[in-house]
């Protein structure tokens, strides 16, 4: 027995609709690193999955914390973005979270970029790598 | 007709609606494109490179581990053919060069001001002079900060081109040495559409 037209189009239409709820409910999407550990977080789930942080190496200079991300594209084009790192001491406060800004990234398509960041203050001791379009 | 009247009513609403401005807050860091001239988004960047850079130098970093050196801001000359506040990217320079704990500053700018209360309390007779602020005890700067912002601006039918570089150098008063100089480079285009819309 077929189903009617109007049956199956509605039922399309529940499925397009799950999955346009399932994309914009994607918030605060961790993509985790080797050791389990999220390395790239977004609220923006499509830029999350082009995205990948290829390796994160961290070092203290003087007393503050310096970190450098490999990011790389994925997308087979062009990605402009903007990334921030988000800094935390130990009791997981975030330091200077209003004087830490956005900074502008374009990457080609299929390559690797380093970035840097420097913790603005000795009490960082813990960063996060957010990104957004 | 009182269908008529309610959808005369409905379009003049519609219209007056259309017309009421709208204010709203926006995020302070959201990429300002703008226009390709000079804009926030390329404050922020420069202010967050010169401070990195300047905070991971070596004889910085060494100069800074026992001691937090007192630096005074000189100005950033603006060699571009745009009106720039470039105070106010030295002055988000020192906020974040303060805030780190690495550095001290004095004010040139409220010198005067400053002048007038120590006079005030030194020779006014109204205050306690266990409590005044004593003449003459006021650290020395030693180092000086300053700078260039210049532009190279091309432009034909289409496009223009502006590509920006701001220099900031770390002058030690004493010996005329710099310690340190950091550079960005912003390049931005804009390019007109088909129609020039």
């Amino acid at each position: 027995m077929k189903a009617p037209f109007s049956a199956l189009a509605a039922r399309l239409a529940v499925v397009l609709l799950a999955v346009v709820l399932a994309a914009c409910s994607a918030s605060n999407m961790a993509r985790p690193g080797e050791d389990g550990e999220p390395r790239l977080y977004s609220n923006n789930s499509t830029l999350a999955n082009r995205l990948a942080v290829e390796a994160l190496q961290d070092k203290t200079v003087g007393d503050l914390l310096y970190v450098q991300a490999t990011l790389e594209n994925g997308w087979k084009f062009e990605l402009d973005f903007q990334y921030k790192i988000k800094w935390f001491d130990r009791d997981g406060f975030e330091v200077a979270p209003e004087s830490q800004p956005w900074r502008q990234l374009v990457m080609a398509g299929r390559s690797q970029n380093n970035v840097q960041a420097v913790a603005p203050n000795p009490s960082a001791v813990r960063y996060q790598i957010w990104v957004r379009e | 007709m009182v269908r008529v009247f309610s959808v005369l009513t409905l379009g003049l609403a519609l219209v007056l609606s259309g017309c009421a401005s709208r204010v709203d807050y926006g995020d302070a860091q959201a990429r300002e494109t703008v226009t390709a001239d000079f804009g926030s988004t390329d404050l922020q960047m420069i202010a967050t490179k010169m401070v990195d850079d300047m905070m991971v130098f070596p004889p910085i970093v060494e100069m800074t581990r026992e001691r937090r050196p007192v630096l005074f801001v000189d100005r950033i000359k603006n060699k571009t053919s745009e009106h720039i506040d470039t105070e106010s990217v030295t002055d988000t320079i020192q906020s974040k060069l303060i805030n780190s704990g690495k550095f001290r500053f004095v004010d040139m700018s409220v010198v005067d001001r400053v002048r007038e209360q120590l006079e005030y309390q030194q020779d006014s007779g109204l205050v306690d002079q266990a409590t005044a602020a004593q003449m003459g005890r006021q650290i020395g700067a030693e180092f000086m900060l300053y700078g260039n912002l210049s532009s190279i601006v091309k432009r034909d039918d289409s496009t223009k081109d502006v590509y920006y570089k701001f220099t900031l150098k770390l002058l030690n008063i004493q010996s005329g040495i710099i310690e340190w100089s950091g550079e960005k480079e912003i390049r931005k285009t804009r390019k007109r559409s088909l129609f020039g819309f």
